[in-house]
C-alpha cells in the first residue's frame, strides 16, 4: 500500500486550483521509518507528503484544531478514519463543502514493530465511506460478521476479582495526561466535563480514582460512537490497553442495538442518539 | 577521605543491587504494559535497573508526585477546620536505582526553583533522604541530546553514586557526593561490596571510565549549540515559525507530564459532604485551559502561543533567571508525544528560520 505519488499529485492540483487552504496528510518523522501528521499550507511543501502502511494516525482529529477551523481542508482518510469523519459530519462539527476528502481503500496499517495493528486484523470497513476521490481497489467485502475482540473474550473468562485487579493496575499506571482524549477525533467538546475545575462531580486530582473517573466517563461518552481507530491507544505514553474499554462497549451495543456500528452509514446517528422500537427496554420495568 | 572506586563484575553488581534493596527502601524501573517506570521494589527479579529502554517518566514523580495531598479540611456551617495530612510516604530514607544521568541532573535544575522564592519543605525532605544511584548509558537513544546542553555529563555530581560499564568489561562503582560516600561505606561494612581489582590505581579506573564516556559521546545523533539557541530564541518572540512547528500538536499534556524538569501544578479539591482533601497535581502549559482566567480571557488561546511559551521557558526565561536551561536533553517528551514533536527540532528549526529572515 503506497499512495505517496497520487496524494502528492492530488494535493498539488488542489492548491493549484485554489480549492483548499490547508492539506492534512502524513510525512516521515525524520528519524526512523515511522510517520507523523503534517498540515501543509502551500504547494511548495507538497513533496513532504507520504502514504504507506505506516500512516497510522487518524487525521480527522485535526478538523477540530485552530489550524483548520473555518478553512477549506483537504485530508486523507482510511476506512476507520472515514467513519469518524462521518460522525463529525452527522454531529455538525464540520461542513462537508469545506472538505476535500481523499479516501483510501485500506489494506491495514502496521505498528512501530512492523506488525499489523490488531484493529486492522478485525476491520469490518476497510474502504473509506466518505470521499471525493477513492484511491486503491475497493474490497467490496460488505459488512463482515462481527467477532468479539479476543482480548475482551480472554478477560471475560476471568473471575471478577482478577478482572478488577487488572483494571486497577491499568488505572494506576495512567498519568492523566489526557493524550487519549486529545488524540480522539470524536472528543471535540470545547470544554470537557472532566476538566471542570469547580464541579466536584469529577475528581480533578491526578490520582488513581481520578484516572478511573476520567477514563470511564470518556469511554462511556464514546460508547456507540467509537470507530476503533486506536488513536488513543497509540497516543498513550504508558501503553495502556484502552481499546478494552471501547471494544467492550462496542460489543454490548452491537448485540443490543440492532447491530449498530458507528459511522458506517452516512447520516446515521450514534446508538444512543436515536430511538428505535427494537431498543432493549427490559431494564425499565 | 574519599571512598575508593569499587571495581566489580556482573555477579558482584547484582549482589550490590540486592544489598541496596536489603538495606533501604528501593525504587527501580519496573515493566508494566511494555513500558518502564520507577516503582517500589523489594527483589531484583521484579525490576531491571539496567534497562536500556528509557522509562516513560523520569524520577521526578518520586520528588514531585503526580498528585500530592496538601491539606485536609472539615467545612461545616460552624466554620472550617484545617488539618495536616498524613505522613509523606516519599520522605523516608530510600535509594533510587537505575536512574539515568539526565534524570539525576533534572533534580539539580529543579532545586533552583524549589529553593527560590518559597522553600518547598516536602521536596527538601525527599531530596535529603534519597540516595540516587545512576547507571551511565552506553549508547545514546534516538532522541537524546544531553551532551549538547549546559552540564558536564561525564563528571556530573547530581547522582550520589555512579555505575559505569567500563570499556574493559569491568563495572566501576564510584561515589560522587559525600552522601554517596557515606552510603557506600555503610553498605560496604554491612554487606561487603565485591572488589575484584584491589591493586588498580584510581587514575587507571578513571581512565577506563573516560574511555567508556568517549564511546558514549560518539553515539549521539542529535547535536546542537545551546548558547546559540539561547541567544537566537531570546530575540525572536514574534516569529511566525512557531505556527509551523506546532501545526500537528494535539494540545495534550503528555510532554509536560513526562518531562523531568517541568514543574507547573494545579490545585484541586476532592470533597465528600463536609470533609475534603486538597491536592496538588501536575499541570501543563500546552493545555488550552492553563492560562484561562476567571473572566473568560485567555492570553494563550492558540497552539503556537502555548508552544512558544514552552520553548521560551525552557531555553530563555529559566536561563535568564536561574542560569540554566530547563531541559536536560532526555528526549522523553518526543518518545511520549502522540505525534513525535521534538523540542530539539522545535528550538533549532525556529531559531535557524528566524535567522534567515
Amino acid at each position: 500500500m503506497n499512495y505517496t505519488k497520487q496524494i502528492q499529485e492530488i494535493a498539488a492540483k488542489l492548491f493549484a486550483e485554489g480549492k483548499i487552504d490547508v492539506f492534512v496528510g502524513y510525512r516521515m518523522n525524520g528519524f526512523d521509518d515511522n510517520q507523523v501528521p503534517v498540515l501543509i499550507t502551500g504547494p511548495q511543501e507538497v513533496s513532504r507528503l507520504v502514504f504507506t502502511d505506516k500512516s497510522v494516525f487518524n487525521l480527522v482529529n485535526y478538523l477540530k484544531t485552530d489550524h483548520t477551523r473555518r478553512k477549506r481542508v483537504g485530508l486523507v482518510v482510511k476506512g476507520c478514519d472515514s467513519r469518524s469523519l462521518n460522525l463529525m459530519l452527522t454531529e455538525s462539527q464540520v461542513k462537508r463543502e469545506n472538505l476535500y476528502v481523499v479516501g483510501i481503500c485500506c489494506e491495514g496499517v502496521v505498528d512501530d514493530a512492523g506488525r499489523k495493528m490488531q484493529n486492522c486484523t478485525e476491520c469490518m470497513v476497510p474502504d473509506a465511506v466518505v470521499s471525493d476521490e477513492l484511491l486503491g481497489t475497493p474490497s467490496n467485502i460488505g459488512l463482515q460478521p462481527y467477532a468479539v475482540n479476543p482480548d475482551i473474550a480472554v478477560l471475560a473468562e476471568k473471575p471478577l476479582p482478577e478482572r478488577a485487579a487488572y483494571f486497577e493496575e491499568v488505572f494506576e499506571n495512567c498519568i492523566r495526561c489526557n493524550a487519549c482524549r486529545h488524540s480522539c477525533p470524536l472528543c471535540y467538546c470545547a470544554k470537557c466535563c472532566i476538566d471542570q475545575e469547580t464541579a466536584t462531580l469529577y475528581n480533578g486530582a491526578n490520582t488513581t480514582s481520578g484516572a478511573f473517573h476520567a477514563l470511564m466517563t470518556w469511554s462511556l461518552h464514546l460508547a456507540g460512537r467509537c470507530v476503533d481507530c486506536r488513536n488513543c491507544e497509540k497516543a498513550c505514553p504508558s501503553h495502556l490497553p484502552l481499546h478494552l474499554l471501547h471494544k467492550q462497549n462496542e460489543s454490548v451495543i452491537y448485540e443490543n442495538f440492532q447491530e449498530h456500528l458507528a459511522g458506517v452509514i452516512p447520516g446515521d446517528r450514534g446508538a444512543f442518539y436515536k430511538y428505535s422500537m427494537q431498543d432493549p427496554d427490559d431494564f425499565i420495568m | 577521605m574519599s571512598v575508593e572506586t569499587f571495581v566489580t563484575d556482573k555477579a558482584g553488581l547484582h549482589k550490590f543491587y540486592e544489598a541496596v534493596m536489603a538495606s533501604r527502601e528501593t525504587y527501580a524501573p519496573v515493566e508494566k504494559f511494555g513500558k518502564f517506570d520507577f516503582k517500589r521494589v523489594t527483589r531484583l527479579t521484579e525490576c531491571d535497573p539496567e534497562s536500556p529502554i528509557a522509562t516513560t517518566q523520569s524520577i521526578k514523580p518520586l520528588f514531585f508526585p503526580r498528585s500530592a495531598k496538601v491539606m485536609k479540611y472539615l467545612a461545616t456551617s460552624a466554620g472550617t477546620e484545617v488539618s495536616e495530612v498524613d505522613e509523606d510516604p516519599l520522605a523516608v530514607k530510600r535509594v533510587i536505582l537505575g536512574a539515568k544521568h539526565c534524570d539525576a541532573r533534572s533534580l539539580q535544575v529543579l532545586d533552583k526553583v524549589y529553593n527560590w522564592d518559597y522553600i518547598d519543605t516536602d521536596y527538601q525532605k525527599r531530596r535529603e533522604n534519597t540516595v540516587i544511584i545512576s547507571t551511565r548509558c552506553d549508547q545514546a537513544g534516538t532522541h537524546c541530546f544531553c551532551t549538547s546542553l549546559d552540564y558536564d555529563v561525564e563528571n556530573l555530581d547530581a547522582m550520589d553514586v555512579v555505575i559505569v560499564n567500563g570499556a574493559d568489561g569491568k563495572i566501576y562503582i564510584k561515589a560522587r557526593t559525600p552522601k554517596g560516600e557515606n552510603f557506600l561505606t555503610e553498605l560496604n561494612t554491612e554487606y561487603r561490596i565485591l572488589n575484584i581489582e584491589s591493586q588498580m590505581s584510581e587514575e587507571d579506573k578513571y581512565g577506563e571510565m573516560k574511555k567508556q564516556y568517549e564511546s558514549f559521546t560518539g553515539s549521539f545523533r542529535l547535536k546542537m549549540d545551546y548558547k546559540e539557541v539561547n541567544a537566537k530564541l531570546s530575540k525572536i518572540f514574534d516569529t511566525p515559525e512557531f505556527e509551523n512547528v506546532s501545526g500537528n500538536c494535539v494540545s495534550c499534556n503528555t510532554c509536560a507530564f513526562v518531562c523531568p524538569t517541568c514543574h507547573c501544578f494545579k490545585i484541586s479539591d476532592e470533597k465528600v459532604k463536609d470533609t475534603g482533601v486538597r491536592y496538588k497535581s501536575y499541570d501543563s502549559c500546552n493545555n488550552g485551559y492553563f492560562t484561562l482566567m476567571a473572566g473568560g480571557h485567555n492570553p494563550r488561546p492558540v497552539k503556537y502561543r502555548r508552544w512558544r511559551q514552552r520553548a521560551m521557558h525552557k531555553f530563555v526565561y529559566y536561563k535568564e533567571r536561574f542560569g540554566e536551561n530547563l531541559c536536560v536533553g532526555c528526549g522523553k517528551c518526543t518518545i511520549a508525544c502522540p505525534v513525535n514533536i521534538s523540542i530539539f527540532e522545535v528550538v533549532n528549526q525556529v531559531s535557524s528560520a528566524a535567522m534567515q529572515e
